[in-house]
């Protein structure tokens, strides 16, 4: 485990791998702590990647603000710790909260980075990820760190997952619960507050770029994915069967191995984005199909594009 | 040294000696700033706001008054010395504004703020911990609570009118976590309790 300093902050981070490979960077969700992604890790790490995963500030064992986290912050905070990753070729992979700091890393410093994998994320606040944010915070407040996991869990998790566990939730939920504070995560949460959508921009995203989506995400629908795959020229939309929020808990082998593969054909310039839109395998090694022609990939229905 | 409470004894409860020091810590802070705030919530509430502190005063007080029922006493000979450095740390310092009533209304809400949100007595409690043994509903309850009553902290801490103090405020209410965390981690120490509770 190593230390970063960002001004006057402390960020604990880990690199893991061989020095000379190609980097993935790993950007934690909001109630995510670096262990997360120890399956990831493994997985990359055997591929010869070298991997970097940390604590945002405000998470886990990172300093904590005590009022003010500014989303600014977590970028300046990935900028150094992608320069210290030399001269080889990074891809930045972020979930949902990590996947917005992702983006605006993206769109600031794309020429540093091979590829970008945007999971579960979004570039604006529709009023339904509005409303559900601010009912998260009250929850927070009202109810602690505890009543959120409650409430995230079932909103990002299948039943088949959350089934074997049911009699053992409490310890699923007390690691996260030990290392994240109330009031760090009322403000990151708060960094929202003076939100810019970040459609505007995405265009500048000039980099191959990997939008994963679960099937049944309703916290961050399919809509909000597509945003980013019409407005970043070389995306691709893939679409994880079964997959909800959480995918990357739930299919962590699936994930990471879409990941190889994605910075694998980048880097063989294999990589054909193109706004096109794919189903992934139900399990790694898989054939990722290309999304069935003629119809909408928007609607949970078979239903037919209109013809233009 | 331990991330947790303990060793429990056979029916999960906290040991007397451990239950003695945290109380006495907890007792010290909270009855501080329930002083503070009796001072500051006037006779007659002029804002909507101040109900909040008319709340906190009360809050604060059913603390104290829970951790004075709910505690295991044992005589404990460090504590008179350990108390006075507590107290003398709780004395207010005004945040460097050039208003000074403002100051000492900003440091009192720094020093609530980093009570209610660097203090989490029940982040100290092993998984075994017994569910029904009064200290150890007093200090999930103190926790939960704590959550709601740094509420009225934040909302004037950030309040758009303290913008051109933000630095000042910033500064003032990082003094205070860090002021409160050495005391807690220090006391924690002397009980053979480690701060990193975090099981990495």
């Amino acid at each position: 485990m190593a230390y970063l300093s960002y001004g006057t902050h402390t960020i604990r981070y880990e690199l893991s791998g061989p020095e000379t490979g190609p980097a993935y960077v790993l950007v934690n969700g909001l109630t995510q702590y670096a262990e997360l992604w120890e399956a990831y890790r493994d997985a990359l790490v055997a591929k010869n990647f070298r991997v970097v995963t940390f604590d945002l500030l405000g998470q886990g064992e990172s300093d904590k603000p005590s009022l003010f986290i500014s989303q600014d912050d977590h970028v300046a905070v990935l900028r150094l710790l992608i320069d210290q990753l030399g001269d080889g070729p990074v891809f930045l992979a972020g979930i949902s909260f990590g996947g917005i700091v992702a983006l605006r890393y993206a769109i600031e410093s794309g020429h540093r980075l091979a590829g970008l994998v945007a999971m579960s994320t979004f570039a604006e606040l529709p009023p339904q990820l509005f409303l559900l944010g601010n009912v998260m915070r009250t929850g927070l407040i009202l109810g602690g760190t505890s009543y959120l996991q409650d409430m995230l869990l079932p909103m990002n998790l299948s039943d088949a997952w959350l089934a074997p566990l049911l009699d053992k939730l409490e310890s699923v939920k007390r690691q996260g619960w030990l290392v994240n504070d109330v009031y760090a995560l009322q403000n990151l949460m708060e960094s929202f507050l003076d939100f810019k959508p970040l459609t505007p921009r995405l265009h500048e995203i000039k980099i191959p770029t990997m939008i994963l989506n679960g099937e049944f995400d309703f916290l961050t629908p399919r809509p909000l994915h597509d945003t980013l795959r019409s407005h970043i020229a070389d995306s691709a939309l893939v679409i994880v069967p079964r997959g909800y929020h959480a995918f990357t808990l739930e299919k962590s082998a699936l994930t990471a191995d879409l990941l190889v593969r994605f910075a694998t054909d980048v880097m063989a310039k294999r990589w054909k984005g193109g706004g096109s839109v794919w189903i992934a395998p139900d399990e790694a090694g898989g054939e990722i199909e290309p999304f069935p022609e003629g119809y909408d990939h928007l609607r949970a229905l078979p239903i037919r594009l209109a013809s233009t | 040294m331990n991330s947790f409470l303990g060793p429990l004894d056979s029916q999960g409860r906290v040991p007397a000696s451990q239950q003695t020091r945290v109380a006495a810590f907890l007792i010290s802070a909270h009855s501080a700033l329930a002083r503070q705030l009796a001072i500051a919530v006037p006779l007659r509430l002029h804002a909507g706001w101040q109900t909040e502190l008319h709340a906190q005063l009360y809050r604060e007080t059913e603390i104290v008054s829970l951790l004075l029922r709910a505690t295991s006493w044992v005589p404990d000979p460090a504590i008179p010395f350990l108390a006075i450095s507590w107290e003398t740390a709780w004395l207010p310092k005004p945040a460097m504004t050039g208003d000074g009533t403002e100051g000492l209304m900003i440091d009192m809400a720094a020093l609530g703020h980093a009570l209610h949100a660097a203090i989490r007595p029940a982040a100290l409690l092993p998984l075994e911990a017994a569910a029904d043994d009064p200290f150890v509903v007093a200090l999930r309850r103190i926790e939960f609570e704590s959550s709601r009553l740094m509420q009225a902290q934040i909302i004037f801490l950030k309040d758009p009118g303290l913008l051109p103090v933000r630095q000042d405020v910033n500064a003032s209410v990082e003094r205070r976590h860090a002021q409160v965390r050495e005391l807690w981690t220090a006391m924690l120490e002397g009980i053979g309790v480690g701060c990193d509770q975090s099981g990495a």
